[in-house]
């Protein structure tokens, strides 16, 4: 048995009294089912897929190369020089204490810290080999979308919620019956498709919190970028909601480069397939999901991971 | 005695104490009504609704109204009305076309792009504008605007091509509605921009994160969550523009003519005037009872005129709560 099953057995017996504790509670009763159904037939699936690429160093082309990248707000550096390459298709997880960079660096790379006034970088990203700062940033971002910690549906209905970027991007407004294909298709990858069939015109912030994030994942997978930022994005949910996201993140990782900030080294254990350490700005370790966890190279990672500190 | 005073109070005789203070508001609304209704009951009782219509110059027919007795027979309340409010619905409309436009690119300006300094600058400024008693708006008016207006925009031969039927003394419609924007523009502004800052970050931001720019997020979002916002301050701002009488009576032109579009260039030079400053340049013939009677009809339909504002204001609104958290 692979260290992947262990976890993945480990987590879904784990989570198995809370779904069955809650299934007497009536509030949601299809979250519950998507739960025990997801975890029945997703878990062996990606046990498989992941095992297979534990020990390659890559599983695709090279999509996303930073080279000695710096993030500074004002003169104090916020990240500093960090080195490092993601490749087509892996799961990429950012972990270390709070104020370590983390998301900072990951809103450096679809260049959303450009909003925040007095932020700059230095070093090269480079996306497919293009320089990101030389590529219109609003292509940039339907290429690299993002979802954040927070979830922030717009104030509309589901259907207009997930078919946002897709009307707004394109010249012409596409009309319904254009669209809708598009957005059942999105809701689908985004497993939320069953629990929202039938009333996509429900106002969106109706939903609950777990709903809310897959459809802000909908929403960023719609135009179909290659990429996706994931900032924290369970750090909101409840157990329950955290699972689906974890799952659907397995499922979309097939076709999706994914770099995700989490602050819960276990997620990261449970979903990555390689694991970036930061600490105080600096890059300290990147490596293998596996061999960071069991065998880290650096002091600071082993006592992080220990919880020494952070 | 000054113990019982002093106690806090239960919540609910404080509940009744309020309950007491609204029920006080309304009944004065109500009263109001009652009283505007009673004294242009004359009015209504002799001339029915086609003092709404057309016919003949308002200033004429109150000026003959001034001189009746004091048992005025039924045939001395004619009047007709429309220029006034033709007046009225063509400076308000303007008026409120322009502050909209003007309010919703400030508002956007201000707090989606403004650098810091300047939005911390810009927003006590506006509402000081939007504090500034209306009058001295319409002193500058009279004092400074109209006689530039008269040496520089009006040529001897448009005063001369309507002078059997209007004097063009650089008072009139463009004035009227450049004053009357002036003085609703600020607290439009202010309420657009209040509604605005109160959209989350996160949903300007995530749509900026799908690939829009800075621009397209703000319309795309934020001015489409603010909507009834936005209604509900055009709708204030209306009320507003119809009720002003003071500034309007002060550069309007002082003449009840019914500003013709077709004139070109001219039509913002016709003198025009509104169903308020009318009231505001006949007061002084009050002890008339036609006029009395007139003036409280006029009242009457000004009140009516708000009333369905906020009504419609509100109708409108309804259906655009529908995506709300809380509906």
């Amino acid at each position: 048995m692979s260290a992947r099953e262990r976890l993945a057995n480990a987590r879904s017996g784990k989570l198995r009294p809370a779904a069955r504790q809650s299934s007497e509670n009536v509030a949601l009763p299809i979250d519950n089912l998507e739960l025990t159904a997801d975890l029945m037939s997703v878990t062996p699936e990606k046990a498989d897929s992941t095992t297979q690429v534990a020990g390659t160093a890559a599983h695709g082309r090279e999509r996303l190369r930073l080279d000695d990248v710096s993030v500074f707000y004002g003169n104090t550096p916020a990240v500093k020089n960090v080195s490092l390459s993601i490749s087509h298709g892996e799961v990429l997880a950012l972990i270390g204490p709070s104020g370590c960079g983390k998301t900072t660096l990951l809103r450096t790379l679809n260049r959303l810290t450009e909003l925040t006034p007095n932020a700059s970088h230095s070093g090269q990203i480079l996306l497919d080999g293009d320089e990101i700062d030389e590529l219109v940033d609003t292509d940039l971002r339907s290429r690299i979308s993002m979802v954040f910690q927070q979830p922030n549906p717009f104030p509309m209905s589901i259907f207009d919620n997930v078919g946002f970027a897709l009307r707004e991007q394109s010249r012409r407004r596409p009309r319904r019956p254009e669209l809708e294909p598009l957005v059942n298709q999105a809701l689908q990858r985004a497993g939320l498709y069953e629990e929202v069939r039938g009333d996509l015109g429900r106002s969106a912030l109706r939903l609950s919190g777990g709903q809310q994030q897959r459809l802000c994942i909908a929403r960023a997978i719609a135009q179909k970028p290659e990429i996706l930022l994931m900032d924290e994005p369970c750090s909101a949910l409840d157990p329950r909601s955290t699972a689906v996201i974890e799952d659907l993140i397995g499922q979309l990782s097939k076709d999706l480069t994914i770099v995700i900030v989490t602050h819960n080294l276990q997620q990261a254990r449970r979903i990555a397939d390689r694991v970036a350490f930061m600490y105080l700005g600096d890059l300290v370790e990147i490596g293998e999901t596996e061999q960071i966890f069991t065998a880290p190279r650096e002091q600071q990672t082993r006592e992080y991971i220990a919880g020494v500190f952070g | 005695m000054l113990d019982r005073v002093r106690r806090p109070w239960s919540d609910h005789s404080a509940e009744r104490l309020l309950g007491a203070v609204a029920c006080l508001l309304a009944v004065g609304i109500i009263l109001m009504i009652v009283f505007i209704v009673r004294g242009a009951w004359p009015t209504f009782s002799h001339e029915g609704l086609s003092w709404l219509g057309s016919g003949g110059s308002p200033d004429s027919q109150l000026g003959a109204m001034a001189y009746t007795s004091s048992k005025p027979p039924p045939s001395a309340f004619v009047v007709h009305a429309w220029p006034l409010i033709y007046g009225t619905i063509l400076t308000a409309g303007f008026a409120v076309l322009f502050a909209l436009a003007i309010s919703l690119a400030a508002s956007i300006f201000i707090v989606d792009f403004a650098p810091p300094l300047v939005r911390r600058t810009m927003k006590p400024i506006i509402r000081l504008l939007a504090a500034v008693p209306g009058v001295l708006y319409g002193l500058v008016g009279i004092l400074v605007l109209v006689p530039l207006i008269n040496k520089y925009l009006v040529t001897e031969s448009e005063q001369q091509s309507v002078a059997n039927v209007i004097q063009l003394t650089g008072g009139g419609l463009g004035i009227t509605i450049v004053l009357v924007t002036l003085m609703i523009t600020p607290i439009m502004t202010a309420l657009i921009t209040d509604a605005l800052e109160s959209v989350p970050r996160a949903w300007r931001e995530g749509a900026i994160a799908l690939g829009l720019n800075p621009l397209r997020a703000t319309l795309a979002v934020s001015l489409r969550a603010i909507r009834p916002a936005i209604i509900a301050a055009t709708g204030l701002a209306a009320a507003r523009a119809i009720g002003e009488a003071i500034v309007v009576s002060m550069v309007s032109g002082g003449n009840s003519f019914a500003p013709n579009p077709a004139d070109g260039k001219i039509f913002f030079f016709e003198p025009v005037e509104t169903l308020g400053s009318e009231i505001v340049r006949v007061a002084e013939d009050l002890g008339a009872p036609a006029v009395h009677s007139t003036l409280y009809a006029f009242a009457a339909l000004l009140l009516f005129s708000s009333f369905a504002l906020s009504l419609s204001a509100y109708l409108v609104k309804l259906p655009l709560r529908r995506y709300q958290v809380s509906s």
